[in-house]
């Protein structure tokens, strides 16, 4: 009946017969939408998942037997063989729980942010280079299918030398005190605006910008959480001269859900986007452009995605990670590398702010 | 089977959600800040001929059914088609609370009546007995429909394809007895993997349910392509079916979106208009079209 054969959350034998055996690491909400994704993949079989929650583990005994549950990760890498790994846990876990799935030698995709220091990141990644897995960061904005175009035009050249930028990111996670307790509400846990949403804003502009020189004037400043900020403010300098600002808020209620908005200036025009639309302002036509105002919407740019779940982004970086774990030699759009270099921008205005990791 | 009424009122436009701009988005949600616009819309829509509206039980939704209600005599013939859960509010409590947080939340955010129940039911949450949560989820999120008329329930997207990546087939089961039983409704299902889903609930041994997904010739918010999609519809279509998304949000043309949705052999939509014109244009279309 359907064009393709549908591998829903059984398994099957793979295009090429070969079939990669999966664990998770934590299964709360992400961990639990990439076990739903990464379980319709048709050359991937989820077989393991470590969680400490009771609801959890009894929960998936009852409707997915046949996956093995641990409430110790360790045991997990220990006792199953398996090909990749998914870690969506609070962040300060992050760093024991890649270097032991790499001393199990599987493949690895860490939701961001990929670790509390650059340092760290970046011995994770130097150890993850003499090893043949792939190795990803849940950066997923560079999945998203306009941030892609972006980066395609940027890459293109479409604005020429580029003067001045912002990059921020608005969102209504934390809109009472009582909201930010937990994990998510310290940054000694990973937690705070910082490392939830600041990372993506800072990965994006990483992404299509590369590493900046300089970070100054930064402010934390905190609304409702009481460990960590709700407002991050920075100002970034380029060595080619450019310089920009990054403003990022998780307690904005005016928004319905989490929104990236970039605008970069360059010699030759303006580029503005959000996740869903992309305008391009050009002093002379340019490409397929005209000179003055363009519009490029997600329906004009999107490419469809086998199983949706969240959005196509959210599937297109799972089946990124299966893929390349299939397929090694591909080079990856989120590697621990790319996630290193985010990681070093974040570390750089902690620094700059004068605050505690 | 059940006849799904051939043109359905959306309510994406007058909750500011509108999926290629977010500045389109953000006008609607100034435009429909006042509840008494969106009430002028829901009359104009019935005015015109429109007697079935979708209506996603989000923050607002309470006071328009409450609305509904006051006013049963301008709207005799009115239908509802509940969609359930607002998924923010549960995406936005689980981000504070947790998964367990967030069930607990709800569950025992409502009146005392339903504290004391959840007391006694509160053991479903230690059982893992993710069924039952859902029924009382269910129950919790279709109360603000009381005594208006609905004959579908429609379980929102997000949650409808988590629960087939998840594989949970006692939760999709358990979910149709329970609309069945309790509410005499035909369960519904929001998704954005038409094909995938149908062939899913075959094996579940679902037989009465229906459909509601994006069908657009671009194949926008349509997993895996359009192919599937034409595939699917060109078999032996299980499920009743009504299309949402036809004119992808904009981005073509009313009238090839209308042609394409009949070429389809789809007897039901769903769309999104927040003005007289574009209703009746757009009533007008699918009527030319019959």
């Amino acid at each position: 009946m359907n064009s393709k054969g549908f591998n829903t959350a059984s398994p099957g034998a793979s295009e090429n017969g070969r079939m990669l055996k999966a664990g998770i690491v934590g299964a709360g909400r992400m961990g639990i939408t990439h076990f739903a994704i990464l379980g319709s993949h048709p050359s991937v079989r989820v077989v393991a998942i470590a969680d400490d929650s009771a609801l959890m583990s009894r929960v998936l005994t009852k409707y997915r037997p046949e996956v093995q549950l641990f409430s110790d990760y360790e045991k997990m890498l220990k006792e199953v063989e398996l090909d990749l790994v998914l870690i969506s846990t609070p962040p300060h876990l992050h760093g024991a729980m890649v270097d032991a799935s790499l001393n199990a030698r599987t493949s690895i995709f860490v939701e961001k942010p990929f670790t509390l220091s650059g340092e760290e990141a970046r011995r994770l990644t130097a150890r993850s280079q003499s090893l043949r897995g792939t190795y990803q960061v849940g950066y997923v904005n560079r999945f998203n299918d306009v941030f892609m175009k972006a980066k395609q035009l940027l890459d293109a050249g479409i604005l020429g030398k580029i003067f001045s930028f912002r990059f921020d990111m608005y969102g209504r996670t934390v809109t009472r005190a009582s909201s930010s307790s937990g994990w998510r509400g310290k940054r000694k846990t990973g937690g705070g605006c910082l490392y939830e949403f600041g990372s993506h804003a800072i990965d994006l502009m990483v992404y299509l910008l590369g590493k900046p020189a300089e970070v100054r004037g930064s402010c934390l400043t905190p609304v409702f959480s009481t460990d960590a900020e709700d407002i991050v403010r920075t100002n970034v300098r380029y060595s080619n001269g450019a310089t920009g600002s990054i403003t990022v808020n998780w307690s904005d209620e005016s928004y319905r859900k989490p929104t990236n908005k970039i605008e970069i200036l360059g010699e030759d025009g303006k580029l503005m986007a959000d996740q869903h639309e992309l305008k391009l302002f050009l002093s002379r036509p340019k490409l397929s452009f005209v000179k003055g105002w363009n519009t490029v919407n997600i329906t004009d740019v999107f490419t469809p995605v086998d199983f949706y779940v969240r959005g196509n982004e959210f599937t297109r970086q799972i089946y990124h990670f299966a893929e390349r774990a299939l397929d090694a030699n591909q080079s990856n759009l989120s590697s621990f590398m790319d996630a290193t270099v985010t990681q070093e921008v974040i570390d750089m205005v902690l620094a700059d702010a004068g605050a505690e990791k | 089977m059940i006849e799904l009424d051939p043109i359905i009122l959306g309510d994406n436009q007058f909750f500011g959600i509108n999926h290629m701009s977010q500045v389109k988005a953000q006008q609607l949600a100034e435009r429909f800040n006042d509840m008494r616009s969106i009430y002028d819309a829901y009359r104009t829509a019935y005015d015109l001929g429109i007697r079935a509206f979708m209506l996603n039980s989000n923050d607002k939704a309470g006071e328009i059914c409450d609305y509904f209600r006051a006013h049963r005599s301008e709207f005799p013939e009115l239908m509802l088609y509940p969609s359930i859960p607002y998924p923010h509010k549960y995406a936005n409590l689980v981000a504070e609370q947790g998964i367990v947080g967030a069930i607990q939340a709800v569950l025992s955010g409502h009146s005392a009546t339903d504290l004391l129940g959840f007391a006694g039911k509160g053991l479903s949450l230690l059982t893992g007995d993710v069924a039952r949560i859902m029924t009382m989820l269910i129950d919790v999120e279709l109360k603000i429909y009381r005594k208006l008329d609905f004959k579908v329930v429609y379980l929102q997207n997000i949650v409808t394809d988590l629960l087939l990546g998840l594989g949970f087939k006692d939760v999709f089961v358990e979910y149709c007895a329970h609309l069945e039983k309790k509410y005499h409704a035909v369960p519904g299902f929001l998704t954005m993997n038409v094909p995938r889903l149908a062939a899913y609930l075959e094996s579940c041994g679902i037989q009465n349910a229906v459909l509601c997904g994006s069908v657009n010739k671009r194949g926008y918010l349509m997993s895996p392509d359009v192919a599937s999609y034409e595939a699917y519809f060109r078999g032996m279509q299980r499920y009743p079916m009504t299309a949402m998304s036809i004119f992808a949000s904009g981005a073509i043309p009313a009238s090839e979106a209308v042609d394409y949705i009949v070429k389809q052999g789809i007897k039901s939509i769903v769309f999104g208009a927040s003005s007289r014109q574009h209703m009746q244009a757009t009533l007008e279309l699918v009527k030319g079209h019959a």
